[in-house]
């Protein structure tokens, strides 16, 4: 009877958390979903009316855009738990010099602005690209993450070693070592893999939007003219570069028009769809990621 | 009075945190509840006084609302007339106001004059001492646990002083005094008993106590046999997952099976090649504290420290004397000046290297099972998980672990045990699973720091009998324990060490 009792309550909370608690304060599923429903949404509107060329250039950059942005996320990790444990076994065998050589190293990195570092990598692959030395999208398209997460990956070898530092002032860290476990699998199984993934995996959903961010601002600046030397023409569609588009500004300036015009407003959502679609999906999307970010932190309490 | 029984049942939206069938006692009289570390005492005593916070929980006691049975005028009368002493006093006194503002704060301000309570608390300290302290904000280093522990329990004497102004509510009180002797030594926590049954005897008031202290059973049995029969020991065990049962617990079995264990010296004698497992130099020092070895507790003359092979020495020293320092030091993770040490045919000083320990040491020739289970696992990983990788256990299968988790847990374990996350487990179970990965590698030397934490008393049993075996097999052992009655009776005189600061000769 008591424990029928006990069903009964916790299947009325478990309704109650239904609507009050585990649906609505899930945030970051929450603005997931409403990510995904307005891009597909936008791409449904525009299949009906943009133009094929403008709405085939649209899906490709976007694609191009969360390609890379994905590549970035693939590239930073790998990067980041490589100098992690680089730093972690240089600390643990006392090599002073080797040790103050990579933080110097990454602290040069470090002090360059992301935006800036990004923008020398990009005429470096544009020099690449003119001396014939990579020809295929796919080649660009990891050289273009490669380039970006060089200039992120450290906000996670940071967050990576904070983890490690903290665990390593824990008695199970010392616990474990006295019974013989090796330090490979206390740290990257038990802290990084076990006690950090919740950590780090936040910062993957940051390290995207700063991806796509970052990204679509140096396409942007070198679609619009850096140098007769560097532009965005040989290199594939992105969302940068489509809002650098010609078409594109004149869709952005008609929001402006219609301020002074508001009869023009309607035109706006069938006529100026490229440009607008664009800037739309980039806005949308860091916001989304912002979101989706702060209910992650939220949920997890981290 | 006849005996009251409550069924309690706490849970989260997730999962049933503790279902307590029968938690039982009399009205009227004391009663001792003793259990594993974790299992649910503290969370069914507050439920069950009407204090739980009951935010994010379902509590339902004999199938009534908490909110129903918290108003309800017995148990109100009881909270009102009664008092509830924590466990820990360093998270329930407030640092913002003094201990003698806490002592005076509320209905205790009714009683102006604690001066005799607290005399009696502080036996032999000077009036003027104990008003200093008072004078304190209690912060986590100042004053003492011990000291901060003495505040609450003068705070319920107080509200059984005032009780004596009403005695006819005095029956109604009960007094819950949750590991009210932790931070204690052993001549305060006899004082303290000696103190409680006292006032128990002119009120007559309800006492639920708390406790892993089994010793204490021997100083009631010796010193308090009068009150005996108003005594009940009662133990929290578990059925399985989250529900637990109170039943009766037999003193006298303890007390038995104490006068049973005995040193096994002549095992000893038989077995003990001369080969030295560590060896110790009389003196060492950390940072400018000087530590020596004494063969007694009165000796002044240093000595070394030697554990031979399938030797258990026992460690004592008071609470932050340094027994901790020492197994860190010996096990290489804490530095120490003017040491000389010998581990199992390594010599090792101040000026060893760092790389030795992990290459030739750790799980190897020595192993340390560490104070605080809680600590000492990986709370996110499973059972299996903080096993897997041990050098010894490159055979360890779950079948093969599931037998060495049988010989310390009291049931066949359920193979979803060994998937269970180690955080969510009791505190009892914490500590047999850090027992268990120490006492799996065959090492030439163990070190256990408090091995009886938190252990109910089949716990403890078991974990002993383990020992025993391990040593008979050549193992030694290095014991650091608070747990003196125990260890006494299991530890030949001559194994026994006292640390001290050093005495300058």
């Amino acid at each position: 009877m008591k424990i029928s009792d006990s069903i009964y309550l916790r299947g009325i909370n478990r309704i109650k958390s239904f609507w009050g608690h585990t649906l609505y304060p899930q945030k970051d599923k929450l603005w997931l979903v409403i990510w995904i429903t307005g891009i597909l949404l936008l791409i449904w509107w525009n299949a009906i009316f943009l133009n094929r060329p403008a709405f085939k250039r649209l899906l490709t950059g976007f694609g191009n855009t969360l390609f890379i942005a994905s590549l970035v996320i693939v590239f930073t990790l790998i990067l980041s738990w490589i100098m992690t444990w680089f730093l972690y076994v240089l600390r643990h065998q006392k090599k002073r010099w080797g040790f103050m050589s990579v933080t110097f190293v990454l602290n040069l990195i470090r002090s360059v602005p992301q935006i800036v570092g990004i923008l020398f990598a990009y005429v470096a692959v544009q020099g690449m690209l003119y001396r014939g030395m990579i020809s295929s999208d796919v080649n660009i398209f990891v050289l273009t993450a490669l380039a970006i997460s060089l200039f992120i990956f450290l906000e996670v070898v940071d967050l990576m070693q904070e983890r490690i530092r903290y665990f390593q002032n824990l008695d199970f860290y010392n616990a474990m070592r006295v019974c013989g476990f090796t330090d490979w699998r206390i740290i990257n199984f038990h802290i990084l893999w076990k006690n950090s993934r919740i950590h780090i995996l936040n910062k993957v959903i940051s390290v995207f939007g700063m991806a796509v961010f970052l990204q679509c601002s140096v396409d942007f600046i070198i679609s619009v003219g850096l140098s007769t030397q560097v532009s965005a023409v040989n290199l594939p569609t992105t969302l940068g570069s489509l809002l650098a588009n010609i078409d594109s500004k004149q869709d952005i300036l008609a929001i402006g028009y219609s301020l002074s015009h508001p009869g023009y407003i309607s035109n706006l959502f069938f006529k100026h769809l490229q440009g607008l679609s664009t800037a739309f999906i980039l806005v949308f999307t860091l916001l989304s990621v912002f979101k989706i970010s702060n209910g992650f932190a939220d949920r997890y309490r981290l | 009075m006849s005996e009251i029984k409550y069924d309690i049942t706490i849970a989260t939206t997730n999962r049933t945190l503790v279902d307590g069938q029968n938690f039982a006692f009399t009205p009227g009289k004391i009663t001792f509840l003793l259990g594993e570390s974790g299992i649910g005492k503290t969370l069914l005593s507050k439920a069950f006084f009407g204090i739980l916070d009951e935010e994010g929980l379902t509590i339902t006691i004999n199938r009534q609302a908490y909110q129903d049975y918290v108003k309800s005028r017995p148990i109100m009368s009881m909270r009102q007339n009664g008092f509830f002493v924590f466990q820990e006093p360093s998270t329930h006194l407030n640092p913002l106001l003094t201990l003698k503002q806490q002592l005076n704060e509320g209905t205790l301000a009714k009683l102006s004059d604690d001066d005799g309570i607290l005399d009696d608390l502080w036996h032999k300290t000077g009036r003027e001492v104990v008003q200093k302290i008072l004078n304190l904000y209690p912060k986590p280093y100042r004053p003492s646990g011990g000291e901060k522990q003495r505040i609450l329990l003068a705070m319920a004497f107080k509200k059984m002083a005032l009780l004596r102004q009403k005695r006819r509510q005095s029956k109604r009180a009960l007094f819950v005094f949750d590991e009210p002797t932790g931070n204690l030594d052993d001549a305060y926590r006899n004082r303290f008993l000696d103190i409680l049954f006292e006032q128990y005897r002119q009120l007559g008031f309800t006492i639920l106590l708390i406790t892993h202290d089994y010793s204490m059973i021997s100083e009631i049995y010796r010193r308090h046999k009068n009150i005996i029969n108003r005594i009940e020991f009662k133990e929290l065990t578990r059925i399985n997952g989250a529900a637990v049962h109170m039943q009766p617990f037999s003193a006298e079995r303890y007390l038995s099976w104490l006068r049973e264990q005995h040193p096994p010296a002549a095992l000893h004698k038989k077995q003990t090649s001369r080969a030295s497992v560590l060896q110790i130099k009389q003196s060492f020092s950390v940072y400018d504290r000087r530590f020596s070895f004494y063969s007694t507790a009165k000796s002044n003359k240093p000595v070394e420290l030697c554990i031979q092979k399938g030797e258990m020495v026992y460690l004592k020293a008071p609470s932050g004397g340094g027994k901790t320092t020492l197994a860190k030091i010996v096990m290489g993770l804490q530095p120490a000046q003017n040491i000389r040490f010998n581990l199992a045919g390594l010599t090792l000083t101040e000026k060893s290297k760092g790389g030795i320990w992990p290459k030739y040491i750790w799980g190897k020739k020595a192993v340390m099972a560490f104070q605080h289970a809680d600590e000492a696992l990986n709370p996110q990983a499973t059972v299996w998980e903080n096993f897997r990788g041990l050098p010894a256990t490159t055979s360890l299968t779950k079948k093969t672990f599931k037998k060495h988790l049988n010989a310390v847990f009291d049931k066949n374990i359920d193979e979803r045990f060994m998937d269970n996350k180690a955080g969510l487990l009791s505190g009892g179970q914490k500590q047999r699973i850090n027992l268990l990965r120490a006492l799996l590698l065959n090492t030439d030397l163990v070190i256990l720091d408090e091995p009886l934490n938190g252990l109910d008393f089949n716990s403890i049993r078991k974990v002993l009998s383990i020992i025993h075996q391990k040593q008979k097999q050549g193992q030694s052992f290095l014991i650091i324990s608070h747990n003196e009655e125990i260890f006494d009776h299991f530890v030949p005189r001559t194994h026994i060490y006292y640390l001290r600061h050093a005495v300058k000769q």
